[in-house]
């Protein structure tokens, strides 16, 4: 069953097309890397599809239910963890988590039982009820995934997890998402770090100016571009490594003048 | 101004020091440090619009010499040079500590010098004298603006002579102002961290808001009253106030006057300044500049904190499950709580505006602070109890402007990204906070004042009232346009067709007060009306939480 289906997805901000023309479907139970450029679309895309932008062309349907119809039954059941460690930080993490997790009707109880022990487990039980603004990106980037986590939502978004985590969490997290997966759920990753994508993904999405440029599993693309790693693979489709070069021979050659 | 300023201080250091400084260097980062205090946001000064180019300082030191001014003009009223001198000189080392503790400590306190500065080629004692410069330039330019019309009287009314040894006392006072602040800093630091000392300079900032705000209103009227012109009685703790030596100090040269008293204190206005000013530089500011390298290397210490336990349950959690039905609503209620306990800027734009609940209480009730006796013998007579009654709600209606901007407004994607069905809620929910948070105690603290002038008696009206209130904030709200709280980006631009809106608010304000002036005398009919006030707050909070996505402005 297709948990995630998008047909035909246009965007536009002041007619200019962001989107145009995506389509995709998503099984269950994959971790699905969705890699490109800045402005590509990547966040675009996870914002329609987690209901925040209702205002499209095309379809997308999520669990079966449409997202301009359903919005609310959707984000009961999925999680988002954005970009930037956008979080209240004047609260402590046990404040901000309560508060979320009454968003998503939880019981009081149960918000507080499972943030302490999220919190626990990510080295931060000593700091949770101290206020956030003191804190590193990284630690409040973890409070951001118990927050896009806490209702164990079935399909996971994630916009650029792993800013400002430090190596152990990294692979904490990589954990987490690869056990996740495990469990049945669902999870959508979009990420600039090409190697953690390359290794945790089953399936990698390329979108590059609104459209998909390539789709498949690492292998599959590595035959394709003829490429070794996934950074080779996502230059030489995206940008071209001579470009690169050429930009960087002309840096050296201002800095020696 | 600046420039100028720097350029002076600049020749001057030219001619005092010889060696070992590199002149270039200490030009360009003297000039780099004052364009940053240009760019700087001052306390506050939340810029109405967000211009790249506008000097936030000139309006400052602008806004500062205003407020000398209206000091100054005191010299016409008080016939005292004693007691003019006092006020002029504790107004200046008052603003000036202020000033250094709420503004200067973000580059007192700033250690990016150590990442930026160090790295590069420059000598460390360029490095100190360029830090000297910059203080200095800094410290005159404030100095100028606070003391130019104070000054500018004295020169005209005592004469050249007093005029100049004014200079030099008010040039003493800074001097015992930045000792003091220093002082301060440094006792922060030895007790507490570097969260701390933003949090104290945080309510520094906030009193000097409200100061401001009080202040602007204020010192005008005063001026007008007579009392004033009292005599001025030197009680013995009087010879432990540096204004006192200096006006003292002053009154000495003046007057040609030198027994035993002005000499002590002519001796306290000179040596004390100036010993203090020699320990600083000796002992404090050195002392400091370790503790600050410290603050920066050392993470704070790890308190151990007991793990909450599931019992304990603060204020806002209590109420809101009283208050609050669904629990989107009392998510919102406890959030906003909270946030507008902690949030710096929310409470330096809110505190200010209940400052002036009681300024405009002052103006209404007893005008012009003319015969205020009479007016106060005869209030029991009147019905101005209707000012107490309604004037907070103009305050807290205004607070909801506020709680609908901060800074951290991208985390206000959890609203979208959550499956909130009933956006209404949050905003009720932030409506309940607000009224329980602070209008419920405001209001009680206006009925108690009322009470102490009018009676008891009065009771019935502060209820009607107490719900009439509500009503209006209520309708006020279902008037405007609907944001979630904390969504917004501060000086967000104002929506056009404000005005037909405001003219509304104001027309249902006075209907509404009108009639509660007319129903004073008849307590039945007062009685009679306060279910009908419920009903109508019942009514428009169901209508607000029914607000769905649509009716939701960003």
């Amino acid at each position: 069953m297709n948990i995630i289906q998008i047909t035909s997805l246009k965007k536009q901000y002041n007619g200019n097309y962001v989107l145009k023309g995506i389509d995709l479907n998503i099984d269950a139970g994959q971790i699905v890397g969705y890699i490109g450029p800045n402005g590509a679309g990547k966040s675009t895309t996870i914002k329609i599809l987690t209901g925040i932008i209702g205002d499209f062309e095309g379809d997308a349907l999520v669990m079966g239910l449409d997202v301009r119809q359903n919005p609310v039954e959707i984000k009961q059941k999925i999680g988002y963890i954005p970009e930037q460690a956008a979080l209240y930080d004047v609260l402590t993490p046990l404040e901000y988590l309560r508060f979320v997790g009454k968003l998503y009707q939880m019981e009081d109880a149960v918000i507080e039982k499972k943030s302490m022990d999220l919190l626990r487990l990510f080295d931060l039980s000593d700091k949770a009820t101290t206020r956030m603004n003191g804190y590193s990106k990284g630690m409040k980037q973890k409070v951001l995934l118990i927050s896009g986590l806490i209702h164990n939502p079935e399909i996971i978004f994630l916009d650029e997890p792993l800013s400002g985590l430090d190596a152990n969490a990294v692979i904490l997290v990589k954990e987490i998402l690869a056990q996740l997966k495990q469990s049945g759920k669902t999870i959508f990753y979009s990420s600039h770090i090409m190697d953690v994508v390359e290794k945790i993904s089953d399936r990698i999405i390329i979108i590059d100016k609104g459209e998909v440029i390539a789709d498949g599993s690492f292998e599959t693309l590595q035959n394709n571009a003829h490429a070794g790693s996934l950074e080779n693979i996502f230059t030489s489709l995206t940008g071209g490594a001579s470009q690169h070069q050429n930009t960087a021979g002309q840096f050296i050659d201002i800095l020696n003048s | 101004m600046d420039k100028l300023i720097l350029r002076f201080v600049l020749w001057c250091s030219r001619i005092l020091i010889r060696q070992g400084v590199d002149f270039e260097r200490l030009k360009i980062i003297a000039e780099t440090k004052i364009l940053m205090d240009r760019r700087r946001v001052y306390m506050n000064w939340k810029p109405k619009q967000q211009k790249e180019n506008s000097n936030r300082l000139t309006l400052t030191l602008a806004t500062y010499s205003i407020f000398g001014f209206l000091i100054g003009t005191m010299i016409f009223t008080l016939d005292s040079l004693v007691l003019y001198m006092i006020f002029v000189h504790a107004y200046i080392l008052f603003m000036m500590a202020m000033t250094m503790i709420t503004d200067f400590s973000s580059v007192l306190l700033d250690t990016t010098d150590n990442q930026v500065i160090l790295p590069r080629p420059v000598n460390s004692k360029t490095l100190f004298v360029a830090r000297l410069v910059h203080i200095l330039v800094y410290l005159l330019q404030f100095t100028i603006a606070l003391a130019l019309f104070p000054l500018l009287f004295i020169f005209i009314k005592f004469g050249i002579l007093t005029g100049i040894a004014s200079i030099a006392t008010i040039v003493l006072t800074v001097a015992f102002a930045v000792f003091i602040t220093y002082l301060l800093y440094a006792l922060i630091l030895r007790f507490s961290n570097e969260q701390k000392v933003n949090d104290i300079v945080g309510y520094f900032q906030i009193f000097m808001t409200v100061f401001f705000a009080v202040g602007f209103q204020l010192v005008p009227r005063l001026i007008n009253l007579d009392q004033l012109s009292a005599n001025f009685q030197l009680h013995w703790y009087s010879y432990f106030l540096p204004p006192v030596w200096m006006a003292l100090t002053l009154d000495a040269l003046h007057q040609f006057n030198f027994d035993p008293i002005h000499i002590i204190m002519m001796g306290c206005a000179v040596i004390i300044p100036a010993v203090t000013f020699w320990l600083m530089i000796k002992y404090l500011a050195p002392s400091f500049a370790r503790k600050l390298a410290a603050l920066n290397n050392n993470a704070p210490v790890k308190k151990d904190q007991p793990l909450i336990s599931q019992s304990a349950k603060s204020i806002s959690q209590k109420i809101s499950g009283i208050l609050c039905r669904s629990k989107t609503e009392s998510g919102s209620f406890e959030m906003v709580w909270k946030i507008t306990g902690r949030d710096k800027s929310f409470k330096m734009q809110f505190y200010p505006s209940l400052a002036y609940i009681l300024v405009f209480i002052f103006i209404f009730v007893f005008k012009n602070g003319k015969d205020v006796q009479t007016l106060w013998s005869n209030l029991p007579s009147t019905r101005m109890f209707l000012f107490f009654i309604y004037m907070p709600m103009f305050s807290i209606a205004g607070s909801m402007a506020f709680i609908t901007t901060n800074d951290n407004f991208q985390a206000s994607f959890i609203y979208q990204s959550t499956p909130v069905a009933m956006p209404g809620y949050l905003i009720s929910g932030a409506l309940k906070a607000i009224l329980v948070k602070f209008f419920i105690l405001i209001y009680l603290v206006m009925f108690a004042f009322a009470a102490y002038i009018w009676g008891i008696a009065i009771i019935d009206d502060f209820i009607f009232g107490f719900f009439n209130n509500i009503l209006l904030f209520l309708l006020i709200t279902n008037l405007s346009d609907h944001y979630l709280p904390f969504s917004r980006q501060p000086n967000a631009k104002q929506q056009s067709g404000k005005f037909v809106k405001a003219l509304l608010q104001m027309i249902i304000i006075g209907a509404l007060v009108g009639l509660h002036y007319l129903v004073i005398q008849q307590y039945w009919l007062t009685a009679c009306l306060i279910p009908l006030s419920i009903a109508g707050c019942y009514l428009l909070l169901k209508k607000i939480q029914q607000l769905n996505w649509l009716k939701i402005s960003f």
